[in-house]
C-alpha cells in the first residue's frame, strides 16, 4: 500500500476524531477506566499465581522431632525417613535455622523476633518432599508411627484450598475481563458508529467510485485504534503508579507478603494493556462499519 | 460494451422493476434511456453498476459478467464506470479539487497522477477557476460539472448519468448535455437516463424507451415521444 494512502487514512481518522471530540473523549475515558481495572486485576492474578507456585514448591510435609533427641538420634531418624517409600528428599532444619528463616521473612521488622531469641520456641524438624502428591498420605502415616516424631504437619489441605481459591479467582477474573473488554468494545463501536453514520454519504460515494472495502474500513479502524491507544496511556501510567506505591508500602510494613517486584511485572502488563486497548479499538470499529459495507 | 440479456429484476417478490429486458450498447455509443418515473431507469443503472444482481438474465459490461463477479472484485469493476446522479453526491466539506481527487485517492493513484489529472478534468468541464470553492458556493450546474469531473478523472470507458439534469434549469441542463456529448466524442460510451424531452428530441441520438420495466422502443436518432 502506498504511503500517500496511509497519509490519507490518518488524516481521515484525525478529522473524524476532532469532529466527534465529545464522544471520542467518552470512549477514551471508558477505555482508560476499563484498562485500569483490568490492569489491577491482572496484577492481582499474577501475584496470586506466584504465591500458588511458591507454595507448591514448598515443603509438603514437616516432621517435628521430639525435643529430647540427641544429635546421633536425629541423624538416624533423618536417614530412616529418607528411606521411607515415596520420599524424594529430606532436609533437616534445626530450630536455630528455623528462627533464622523466620527472621529473614520478617526482613526489616526482624526486631519483632528479638524477644524469642533466648528461649527459642521452635522445634527441630525434618522437611520431607514426596515423590508425588499422592504419597503424602502414606508418608504422613509412617511418620506419625515413629516415636521420635512428635508432630507431623502437612499442607495438603492448605494447598488444596489455595488451588480452589485461585481457580475461583481466575474464573471471576476471566468473567470480569470479558465483561470489561465487551463493554469497551461496545462503547468504541458506538462512537465509531456515530462517525460512520455521519459519513455514510462519503462511504456511499467511496463505493461508487470503486473503493475496496478495506480502503473504506481502514480510516475507521485507525480511528478506533487511536481511541484505544490514547485511552490506554493514562491507564498504564495509573496502574504502574499504583503498583509501585503498593509494593513500596507492602515491603515496608508487611514484608512477609511475597509481592512481585514492580520491575519484574509492570513492563509486561503495561505492554499487554496497550495492546488490548488498541485491539479493542480496532475490533469495535470493525464491528460498527460491517453493516454499512454490506450495501 | 454493455449487454443486457433477458434481464428481469423483481423487488419484494411482486414489483417487476425490469421485465425481460434485452439491450446491446456498442463501444462509443451515446444512448438515452427514457421513460416516465418508475419505468425502471434507475434500476437499469443499479444493475449495470452491480449494486444489485438481476433476478433473472445476464448482464455483461466491458466483457465482465456481473453475476459471476466476486464480491471482492466489484470495486475494481466499478472503476471502469463513471457515474453521475441527479443529486450530484459531492462531499460538502471538501473543495472542488478535493472532491475530484477523492476518486483518484480511492483507487490509490500516485500523488503525481492526482496533481496532473485533477486540473486536467476540471479544465475539461470548465471549472478550473473554481477548484478551491466548496460545493455550497457553486450553482447546481457547476456542482454537476464537478460530479462529472469526478466521474471522468479515472478515464473510465463507460459513463452513466441518471437524470443528470433533473435538478437543473433548461440552460444549465444544455451545458451539461453538451459536455456529455463532448465526452462521448472523445470515445467514452455514454448512457443517459432522463425524461428531459427537449434535449432528447434535439440531440437525435439512440433512444431506448422503458415503460413498466419493458423496452417499448429502441430507435437510432430517436425522439422522446417516438415517431416525430
Ligand atoms: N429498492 C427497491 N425496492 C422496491 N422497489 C423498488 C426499489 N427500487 C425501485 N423499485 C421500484 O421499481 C420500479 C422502477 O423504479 P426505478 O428504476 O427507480 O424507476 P425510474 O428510475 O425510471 O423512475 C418502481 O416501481 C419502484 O417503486
Ligand atoms: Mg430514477
Amino acid at each position: 500500500m502506498r504511503f500517500s494512502t496511509w497519509e490519507f487514512y490518518l488524516r481521515e481518522a484525525g478529522r473524524s476524531l476532532i469532529r466527534n471530540r465529545f464522544m471520542s473523549l467518552a470512549s477514551i475515558s471508558t477505555v482508560a477506566l476499563s484498562l485500569v481495572i483490568l490492569g489491577v486485576f491482572l496484577l492481582g492474578a499474577v501475584n496470586l499465581n506466584n504465591v500458588a507456585g511458591t507454595l507448591e514448591n514448598q515443603v509438603e510435609v514437616t516432621a517435628f522431632l521430639d525435643e529430647k533427641l540427641q544429635a546421633e538420634e536425629i541423624a538416624a531418624v533423618t536417614a530412616r525417613i529418607k528411606n521411607l517409600d515415596g520420599v524424594r528428599e529430606v532436609n533437616y532444619v534445626s530450630k536455630e535455622e528455623a528462627l533464622e528463616r523466620l527472621k529473614e521473612q520478617f526482613g526489616e521488622r526482624r526486631d519483632l523476633l528479638d524477644s524469642v531469641e533466648k528461649n527459642n520456641p521452635l522445634r527441630n524438624a525434618v522437611e520431607v518432599r514426596t515423590k508425588t502428591p499422592d504419597d503424602v498420605k502414606t508418608v504422613v502415616q509412617e511418620l506419625k508411627a515413629m516415636p521420635a516424631v512428635a508432630k507431623v504437619s502437612f499442607k495438603e489441605e492448605i494447598i488444596d484450598r489455595l488451588f480452589k481459591f485461585t481457580k475461583a479467582i481466575r474464573l471471576v477474573g476471566l468473567a470480569v475481563v470479558v465483561l470489561l473488554v465487551g463493554a469497551t468494545i461496545f462503547l468504541i463501536s458506538n462512537t465509531i458508529r456515530l462517525t460512520v453514520f455521519a459519513r455514510r454519504r462519503e462511504i456511499n460515494i467511496m463505493k461508487l467510485v470503486g473503493a475496496t472495502d478495506w480502503f473504506i474500513r481502514w480510516p475507521f479502524v485507525l480511528e478506533g485504534m487511536c481511541l484505544g491507544l490514547v485511552g490506554s496511556l493514562p491507564a498504564v501510567i495509573l496502574v504502574a503508579r499504583f503498583y509501585k506505591w503498593l509494593a513500596a508500602s507492602v515491603y515496608q510494613t508487611l514484608p512477609f507478603i511475597p509481592l512481585l517486584p514492580p520491575d519484574a511485572v509492570l513492563g509486561c502488563i503495561q505492554l499487554l494493556l496497550v495492546g488490548i486497548g488498541v485491539l479493542v479499538g480496532a475490533i469495535g470499529s470493525a464491528i460498527s462499519i460491517r453493516r454499512f459495507l454490506q450495501v | 460494451m454493455i449487454e443486457f440479456c433477458r434481464v428481469t429484476k423483481i423487488y419484494n417478490r411482486d414489483i417487476k422493476a425490469l421485465d425481460n429486458v434485452s439491450l446491446s450498447i456498442d463501444k462509443g455509443e451515446f444512448i438515452f434511456l427514457v421513460g416516465p418515473s418508475g419505468a425502471g431507469k434507475s434500476t437499469f443503472v443499479r444493475l449495470l453498476l452491480r449494486e444489485e444482481l438481476p433476478t433473472e438474465g445476464r448482464i455483461v459490461v466491458d466483457g465482465i459478467d456481473t453475476g459471476r463477479l466476486r464480491r471482492s472484485q466489484v470495486p475494481f469493476f466499478r472503476r471502469r464506470i463513471g457515474m453521475v446522479f441527479q443529486d450530484f453526491r459531492l462531499l460538502p466539506e471538501r473543495t472542488v479539487s478535493e472532491n475530484v481527487a477523492f476518486a483518484l485517492r480511492v483507487v490509490e493513484a500516485p500523488r503525481r497522477e492526482i496533481y496532473r489529472r485533477v486540473p486536467q478534468v476540471l479544465h475539461l468541464v470548465g471549472l478550473a477557476h473554481k477548484s478551491r470553492a466548496k460545493p455550497a458556493e457553486l450553482s447546481g450546474g457547476e456542482q454537476q460539472r464537478v460530479a462529472l469531473a469526478r466521474a471522468l478523472v479515472n478515464n473510465p470507458p463507460i459513463l452513466i448519468a441518471d437524470e443528470p439534469t433533473g435538478n437543473l434549469d433548461p440552460d444549465t441542463a444544455w451545458d451539461i448535455m453538451r459536455l456529455l456529448v463532448e465526452i462521448n466524442q472523445r470515445g467514452t460510451t455514454v448512457v443517459v437516463a432522463t425524461h428531459a424531452h427537449e434535449i432528447v428530441d434535439r440531440l437525435r441520438r439512440r433512444v431506448v424507451a422503458l415503460e413498466n420495466g419493458r423496452v417499448v422502443r429502441d430507435e437510432e436518432k430517436g425522439a422522446y415521444g417516438g415517431e416525430v
